[in-house]
């Protein structure tokens, strides 16, 4: 058992090295008062203040939270028909339903994410197609429907991919024995298939919500310039504004908000898993 | 197990595989597109195919792409694996740890990831290039693969390894016999979510990369001015590769007689396809690349200039004829934003030549980031135009050397807006109600401020905090009561195709619009515009100076310069150049756009001032914290 154990430590080190490291330089700068350099080291919390006491900068705070969630919970119920779909075909359609979905994301996001413009502008293709049925001057593209759509677009293989993971390697014998004992499908579903794939979800919803918060290109891009979220605000203080202190400080916020979401997951996580743990 | 009645799941299967190819079909459409436009078909054409293949940058690109995403997904599957089952046997509290330390890259803005190793890579002195750019991809990949294969190793017996051992395995064995066949769909599902990420990424690549390496990603994140449409005819070649590889992995089962146990089909279906695909694009890249120039004794056969710069912004004949005729190598990186670009030259990247924008050339020579020109071997100074001299972020034209130039204006549709309205309101159209919904505003704070700015009688420099203030009302108002949309690029093909009344536009840009659609027009206020100027500046810690001058004469020759300008759009600081060009029978003749504004008291150039700059940017995320809020 131990002797596994040690296979860990290659991977502590280099987690030190290239994780913590760079972000305990970022946790750095979020103190700092002014300015990247080292020598004139002076802590301080004004980033900090300065977020929380803006109102404007907590709305869209808020904001990103409130478009996540709607990510996540539109992959999640897309996703889980697909992934279990997928994991009862047949193992060779499995495996090729898998790279059907994979593949279109190894084509550059923001080419794809250029053919939804494309689609969804005036004009475009969609717009023609709702107009035979008299929608046509829905406006489409610069909403945050589009915005949806595009983070819908981009996130949903990896919830796919982590359902259907938990799923494939399913005992089917534990179905059929919940048959035999009068399960009818939906309470076999409910009380072996679903609470089997947890932890798939688990992993898919991270999956999901941690990119889908921070992202700032989809949101640029579909919802043009005035759909402002937290992943822009912080790539413009870096970028744009250059002050990395305040960008670092909202880093660290969205990090230990995230952090203690994962932690919530967890728990729930835990309690599903019931005495499995050693 | 029912099969094949599953109507909903099926369905909704189907569905979602034609909503994740729509995409792409519409891609592959657009690649045999004739004109430029991403979003109106004109006509069939192979001259994006021509121009990817002829184009070596972009044939490295795609190698560098899909060897970095292959090799960073092979090590950080291993890696990952061994560590996750490590880590599973592992105490709780490390086990805990870890699993949040391994979620930092995935929560926090890559921007921030990126910054971290950009400043770990400089403070340990690593050269920047293929390495670095493969050991972060290595790092931010781990992290996926773990988190997929954590859960199945969990819900593995803990007793399973050491039954295995009873029996007489080898801990290593025990491993690669019993565990891993176990895992593997965990494994497979983290390799493949690393492969998708690896691909994808712009901004970490973007700042950990150096000598002039670069994925598609940065190719196309940095065509700041107009995305080239050759990125959809690599795209297509892609997708094109791989479904053949596809096809062979499974037609060839079939004329092998299905020897294959099963169970292997699940990671051969991965790495082969990739495998294949990988060694395709080598073939064709190591075909592109080695047709390039022998050694031989030009003057600078041998050395290597190296040249930053905005994405699409060099006609396509100059740099192979400057490699041609000097013998010397170009490494040609590009940037998207002045900003981007200040980040990796003020922390040490060392270029030959970098065009920035004329507020950042100052900036960059305030902080002594510039050294001065030798004039003696520059034999281009007298064929500029007299216009482009003496500017103020460079009054004694001893840093810099003008590259294009041009100004800010309206671009508006003859048919939809008045001109009346425009000579009596100038910038303040973009507050009449008549045109609301109807306007594309800049996603830039400096050239929305200077629009507020000069719309309400002030200077566009104004250090008053009372004015800059006033200026975003302005903007507030303009946000909220008109319905704008604040995009970037996406103006040039908006506007070539009408979609909007009026947008505010750089010349340079109107002109490409307005040799698209006659309709439109191009006019600069009379409450005075801003004028700009992109120049060609060797920074200080350049290497070859030398060879630098050289470039800088090569481009400001006439033939060059008239390339340049035809191809982009963007008015030549050369004479000659820009009277041809404007002339009669030029590209451009008849439109006003292409001839900047010149002598005129209002218009003003951009001067570069930390404090000021530093309110506008917040003021600007302001003003678009509210456009959304206005949504």
């Amino acid at each position: 058992m131990k002797k596994f154990a040690q296979l860990a430590i290659p991977y502590i080190v280099w987690a030190a090295l290239m994780l913590i490291l760079p972000m305990g330089l970022i946790a750095m700068y979020s103190f700092m008062e002014q300015g990247n350099s080292i020598v004139s080291f002076s802590l301080t919390l004004d980033h900090y203040v300065k977020f929380f006491t803006d109102p404007d900068f907590l709305v869209i705070l808020w904001r990103s939270l409130v478009i996540a969630v709607k990510t996540t919970v539109i992959c999640l119920l897309l996703g889980y028909p697909v992934a279990y779909f997928i994991a009862r075909s047949d193992e060779k359609v499995q495996n090729m339903l898998v790279l059907c979905i994979t593949i279109p994301t190894w084509i550059n996001m923001l080419v794809r994410t250029y053919a939804w413009i494309g689609l969804l502008s005036e004009g475009g293709l969609i717009q023609q197609i709702l107009g035979i049925f008299g929608l046509g001057d829905v406006e489409l593209l610069y909403t945050e429907g589009a915005v949806l759509l595009g983070m819908v677009y981009n996130f949903i293989p990896f919830m796919i991919l982590q359902i259907n993971t938990s799923l494939c390697k399913m005992d089917h014998s534990l179905l059929e024995a919940g048959a035999d004992l009068g399960a009818n499908p939906v309470q076999t579903f409910r009380r072996i298939t679903l609470p089997l794939s947890i932890p798939g979800v688990i992993n898919g919803i991270t999956l999901v919500f941690l990119p889908a918060i921070s992202s700032f290109f989809i949101p640029k891009l579909l919802g043009g310039g005035q759909y402002f979220l937290i992943g822009n605000l912080i790539e413009n203080q870096f970028i744009t504004v250059g002050e990395w202190n305040f960008g670092s400080a909202i880093s660290m916020i969205m990090a230990v908000i995230m952090m203690l979401l994962m932690m919530a997951v967890k728990k729930v996580e835990d309690r599903n898993q019931g005495g499995k743990e050693e | 197990m029912k099969k094949g009645k599953r109507p909903i799941g099926k369905t909704l299967t189907i569905l979602m595989i034609a909503f994740f190819y729509l995409p792409i079909l519409y891609m592959m459409v657009f690649s045999f597109n004739e004109g430029k436009s991403l979003t109106v078909f004109t006509g069939f054409s192979l001259r994006w195919y021509e121009h990817m293949l002829e184009s070596r940058d972009m044939m490295e690109a795609l190698y560098t792409t899909f060897s970095i995403a292959l090799l960073a997904t092979v090590i950080s599957t291993v890696a990952g694996t061994i560590a996750a089952i490590g880590l599973s046997k592992s105490r709780k509290i490390i086990r805990d740890l870890m699993k949040q330390v391994n979620n930092l890259p995935l929560m926090n803005p890559d921007i921030v990831t990126a910054i971290g190793f950009m400043l770990l890579f400089i403070t340990f002195k690593v050269d920047k290039g293929y390495m670095t750019m493969l050991l972060a991809h290595v790092a931010f990949c781990i992290p996926y693969v773990i988190l997929s294969v954590m859960p199945k190793i969990r819900s593995l017996d803990p007793n399973l390894a050491d039954a295995a051992m009873d029996l007489g395995a080898k801990p290593f064995q025990a491993i690669t016999k019993v565990i891993v066949p176990q895992i593997m769909p965990g494994v497979f599902s983290g390799a493949l979510i690393a492969f998708t990420m690896s691909v994808d990424d712009f901004i970490i690549s973007y700042f950990v990369t150096g000598n002039g390496v670069k994925n598609l990603s940065i190719m196309v994140y940095t065509m700041s001015k107009r995305v080239n449409p050759s990125i959809n005819a690599v795209s297509t070649l892609v997708v094109v590769i791989i479904m053949l590889a596809l096809l062979v992995i499974n037609v060839m089962p079939v004329l092998m007689e299905k020897q294959r146990k099963k169970a292997e089909v699940g990671k051969k279906s991965l790495l082969l396809p990739i495998a294949a695909a990988v060694c395709a694009v080598s073939v064709i890249v190591l075909v592109a690349v080695g047709t390039k120039k022998e050694e031989s004794d030009l003057p600078y056969a041998g050395q290597t200039l190296y040249v930053y710069m905005p994405g699409e912004y060099i006609g396509e004949e100059i740099v192979p004829l400057f490699e041609a005729q000097t013998g010397a190598i170009v490494v040609m990186e590009n940037f998207d934003s002045n900003e981007q670009m200040y980040i990796k030259v003020a922390n040490g990247e060392s270029y030959d030549i970098v065009i920035p924008s004329d507020y950042m050339i100052q900036r960059l020579r305030e902080e002594n980031y510039l050294q001065k020109l030798d004039q003696s071997k520059l034999n281009c100074v007298d064929a500029l135009l007299d216009a482009v001299k003496n500017q103020p972020y460079d009054a004694t034209n001893e840093y810099s050397v003008p590259y294009f130039w041009g100004t800010v204006g309206i671009v508006y549709d003859k048919t939809k807006v008045s001109i009346e309205d425009l000579e009596s309101q100038g910038f303040n159209i973009f507050l009449n109600q008549k045109y609301r919904g109807d306007i594309y505003l800049y996603d830039s704070e400096r050239d929305s401020f200077m629009m507020a700015l000069k719309a309400l009688g002030y200077s566009m420099n104004t250090e008053d905090q009372g004015e800059l203030d006033a200026a975003f009302d302005w903007l507030v108002e303009c946000v909220s009561t008109m319905k704008p949309e604040i995009v970037t690029d996406e103006i040039i093909d908006n506007m070539a195709q009408g979609r909007k009344a009026l947008g505010l536009c750089y010349s340079g840009d109107a002109t490409y619009i307005m040799s698209e659609n006659e309709n439109m027009g191009f006019y600069m206020p009379e409450q005075g515009t801003n004028l700009w100027f992109d120049s060609m500046v060797i920074p200080a810690n350049a290497e070859n100076v030398e060879l630098a001058h050289e470039f800088i004469n090569f481009v400001c020759g006439y033939d060059m310069a008239y390339d340049n300008s035809g191809y982009v759009g963007y008015t030549s600081p050369i004479q000659a150049v820009m009277e041809d060009l404007s002339g009669e029978g030029g590209d451009y003749e008849g439109i006003n756009a292409y001839l900047p504004r010149t002598d005129y008291d209002l218009d003003e150039v951009f001067v570069y001032n930390a404090e000021t700059r530093k309110v506008i940017s917040n003021l600007w995320s302001k003003v678009k914290i509210a456009a959304s809020n206005a949504k």
